[in-house]
């Protein structure tokens, strides 16, 4: 029991960085209805910027933090550019091909830069753990948990309390009516690319630096994280992506501790396929019609 | 309709308005020019409030004081709306999503409305309803350019009218020119041709 | 021929086995990620049935392909009620839990003193079944091109065949072609089964040609690349995925220079590519112009022969 509580909280931590990964997701998915698979990868690119950072220029956690985000900005603006906005309506999938093949080149061109397997990355805490009755509580973790809660509660109230965030769910809610209300739908979509590539760089460095080190890796499985814990929290809703982030790192976390690594990565994929079948639209998203089709 | 919004682009010819040319500009631009689109199937946004989906149609206008004087006037002139300031616009009603697209088109204040078949999938007690609105808004002095099938309705509220048999204008002039049944025969019949 | 040139025809032609297999959901009109399951299923199960039960590779393609068409039946029909992106996620889930599975796969036989058999990651090796009987790779290389151009052969049929129309019809309206009285999820799960087929013989010929298969191999890579192949090639007739992998896996071979660099290169090309061509290099537009260029050149040909014999009265 301990255990199942112990590795519920060590879940809830990671789950925060996941939850945080799916919101930037579901911000493009919702505003595109098309599926960027270069997500992980520009992330990847912000991240190795930051190693650089800290590598040879031995750079605080804070200023690291500011060039993962600023690299994975530089690079998800880079994709949108390239694989979303000069694409006509209905080449949804020719999107999604594109931003594979944007992933693949970003890959190979973090792995020509930085071609060691493992890099450095700032620790967020020095402090040793400290303890809660029977459990331990890594601070580096809190801190994580912390600052991907805000973050997610900022985009929340960014999205429903500013004109910017109005924009946006106009555009989620109803493409054309968007731009029928004078809203400059191609600006306001690059600047959600913008915003939900800062998201996630914040998540990935959060967890970069809880792991320590960043490798090749990471963007698909940031791209992958991100997708699960949306497609379960729901399509479409920032409670959602914080919703499916932890039950996603409750779920892994305690698989991983009773069964294993390989039976962890399973149960997520088995969670994820019952989730499709059964209730497609996840914990809070909106209906499945909403989902990306060959003609949107 | 789509064309003049700036959704779509015309292979030939201009779209002008008091002078400026509006083909090629994009639609944020057009609405910029003082033009609104209600558009066909009233496209409300579902997923937002009632309130919102006006506060949208503001979007372009700085001016909070005069949006918030605006809203009240909306809630003023269609009281269903009103009553119903808080829910999602999804779960409307036909003819109360076609006010709700109405009133969010004139939160931008335009100088011409544009309606795109307003009466549409309605019933006819909210179709004259509609079209009652349509007179009122255009005696308080707002330029209204109806694209109409029930010209009977349509024949009612307008100055001036456009008859267009497969795809081209065949007649332009005032109400009453032209006998209604012969609008209706022409527009949905087409003209008989003389046989040789 | 050379060695090195039949190894990387060899590959192009297995590795059309998925490519066709993406896109016959392609024209159904769902994307999925996830047909790199069934050529990973029919590999394992080819390549169990010789190199452990010692049945005929012609037995053991097929047995591949029927597990690989099972497999299929058992995914498509708790997704018959997705679709787009939720059933391209739950394609690509359903791919994963199989590679994984295949990592905790165990299933050893001792044969001539020797332990053989699927051994999860360390994979599966010695599947040497066209060693062990004198196939040399040219033969093979044959054998795999025969299939394929069956599979192209059967393609084309398609197309003019009345299911073609259908499986098209359900790919741009699904409610309409129900109202029609097309039994829907019926066909749908019939083009499941048979691109589950297809990749399944791809995947069987994969293990006799490599000799050695690994869990590690079958990934969301293999699955995306099998989608994009379509989408590069042309989405217009059965010969555009497989000009994908031409171009593709040709490319890799031929930009050997420029190793480091290939994918930042080709990356950046099929992006350009996909904006001026969305539907690929031999999409529609371009084949219905061939069709009707043939058209006309046969028809000038008929024409000019007709006045070569001199005009029939």
């Amino acid at each position: 029991m301990i255990d199942l509580i112990q590795n519920t909280i060590d879940g809830v931590m990671i789950g925060s960085s996941y939850g945080l990964l799916a919101l930037g997701f579901t911000l493009i998915f919702g505003v595109m209805r098309r599926l960027d698979l270069a997500y992980g990868p520009s992330i990847m690119i912000g991240a190795y910027f930051g190693t650089v950072l800290y590598l040879y220029y031995g750079a605080g956690p804070l200023a690291v933090a500011s060039a993962v985000v600023l690299g994975a900005v530089i690079a998800g603006i880079y994709v949108e550019r390239l694989c979303f906005a000069p694409m006509k309506a209905g080449a949804a999938i020719a999107s999604m091909v594109s931003s594979f093949a944007i992933w693949m080149q970003l890959e190979q061109a973090a792995i020509l830069f930085l071609p060691r397997h493992t890099y450095p990355f700032p620790p967020l805490a020095t402090t040793a753990p400290f303890e809660l009755g029977p459990f331990l509580v890594r601070v580096d973790h809190l801190i994580m948990l912390v600052c991907a809660l805000a973050l997610a509660a900022v985009v929340h109230i960014a999205l429903y309390r500013t004109r910017f965030g109005l924009a946006l769910r106009a555009i989620i809610g109803n493409p054309v009516a968007a731009h029928l209300v004078g809203i400059n739908v191609r600006a306001a979509v690059l600047l959600a690319f913008a915003v939900a590539s800062a998201v996630g760089g914040a998540a990935g460095f959060l967890v970069l630096a809880v792991d320590q080190q960043v490798t090749p890796m990471f963007g698909m499985w940031a791209t992958l994280k991100g997708l699960i814990a949306m497609m379960i929290g729901g399509l479409g809703s920032v409670p959602g992506a914080v919703i499916g982030g932890l039950l996603l790192g409750i779920v892994e976390a305690n698989s991983q501790w009773y069964f294993g690594p390989q039976i962890r990565d399973l149960v997520a994929y088995v969670v994820l396929f019952a989730f499709l079948v059964v209730r497609p639209q996840g914990f809070l998203g909106c209906e499945p019609e909403l989902a990306m089709s060959p003609r949107a | 309709m789509m064309t003049i919004a700036g959704l779509l682009h015309p292979r030939r010819g201009s779209i002008r308005l008091a002078g400026n040319q509006l083909v090629g500009l994009s639609p944020a631009r057009i609405v910029a020019h003082g033009i609104a689109l209600v558009p066909e199937n009233r496209l409300v946004f579902p997923q937002m409030s009632v309130r919102e989906n006006l506060l949208a149609g503001a979007y372009q206008r700085k001016d909070k004081v005069g949006i918030d004087a605006d809203l009240e006037r909306m809630y003023a002139r269609f009281p269903r709306l009103n009553e119903r300031n808080e829910q999602l616009a999804g779960t409307l009603s036909g003819g109360e999503q076609q006010m709700l697209a109405v009133a969010r088109a004139l939160m931008s204040r335009p100088r011409v409305l544009l309606m795109d078949e307003p009466s549409l999938g309605l019933a006819p007690l909210i179709v004259a309803e509609i079209f009652n609105i349509i007179r009122e808004l255009n005696r308080d002095g707002t330029t209204i350019f109806l694209v109409e099938q029930n010209a009977h309705m349509a024949l009612q509220v307008a100055h001036c009218f456009l008859l267009m048999e497969q795809g081209r204008i065949t007649f332009r002039g005032m109400p009453g020119q032209l006998a209604e049944d012969e609008v209706i025969q022409r527009a949905y019949l087409g003209t008989r041709r003389a046989t040789g | 021929m050379d060695d090195y040139l039949i190894g990387v025809l060899s590959n192009i032609g297995v590795i059309s086995f998925v490519a066709l297999s993406a896109y016959l959901l392609l024209l159904t009109g769902e994307i999925s990620f996830g047909q790199q399951a069934f050529f990973a299923i029919g590999a394992y199960a080819a390549g169990i049935a010789t190199a452990l039960w010692g049945w005929s590779l012609a037995a053991a393609l097929v047995w591949g392909a029927a597990v690989s068409g099972a497999a299929a039946l058992l995914v498509g029909v708790p997704t018959l009620r997705l679709h787009g992106l939720y059933f391209a996620i739950a394609t690509l889930a359903f791919a994963e839990m199989v590679r994984i599975l295949f990592e905790l796969f165990r299933y050893q036989i001792s044969i001539d003193g020797e332990l053989t058999g699927p051994n999860g990651t360390d994979g599966f090796r010695n599947i040497r079944y066209i060693f062990d009987h004198n196939i040399d790779a040219f033969q093979f290389l044959l054998l795999i091109y025969s299939l394929l151009a069956a599979a192209v052969l059967g393609f084309m049929l398609l197309e003019r065949s009345r299911l073609g129309v259908v499986f098209r019809m359900i790919g741009q309206d699904e409610t309409l072609a129900e109202l029609q009285g097309i039994p829907v999820a019926r066909r749908r799960v019939l083009a499941a089964v048979i691109a589950g087929t297809l990749a399944g013989i791809g995947g069987g010929l994969y293990a006799h040609l490599t000799t050695y298969v690994e869990p590690r191999t079958f990934d969301i890579m293999l699955g995306v690349h099998s989608l994009a192949y379509g989408l590069i090639g042309g989405l217009g007739t059965a010969l555009g995925p497989l000009l994908g992998v031409l171009i593709d896996i040709g490319l890799l071979e031929s930009i050997r220079a420029l190793a480091g660099y290939r994918m930042i290169i080709f990356g950046g090309l099929v992006a350009l590519l996909l904006i001026v061509r969305p539907r690929g290099l031999l999409d529609e537009m371009v084949v219905h112009k061939i069709g009707w260029g043939w058209q006309r050149v046969s028809l000038w040909v008929r024409r000019s022969s007709l006045k070569s014999t001199g005009k029939s009265a």
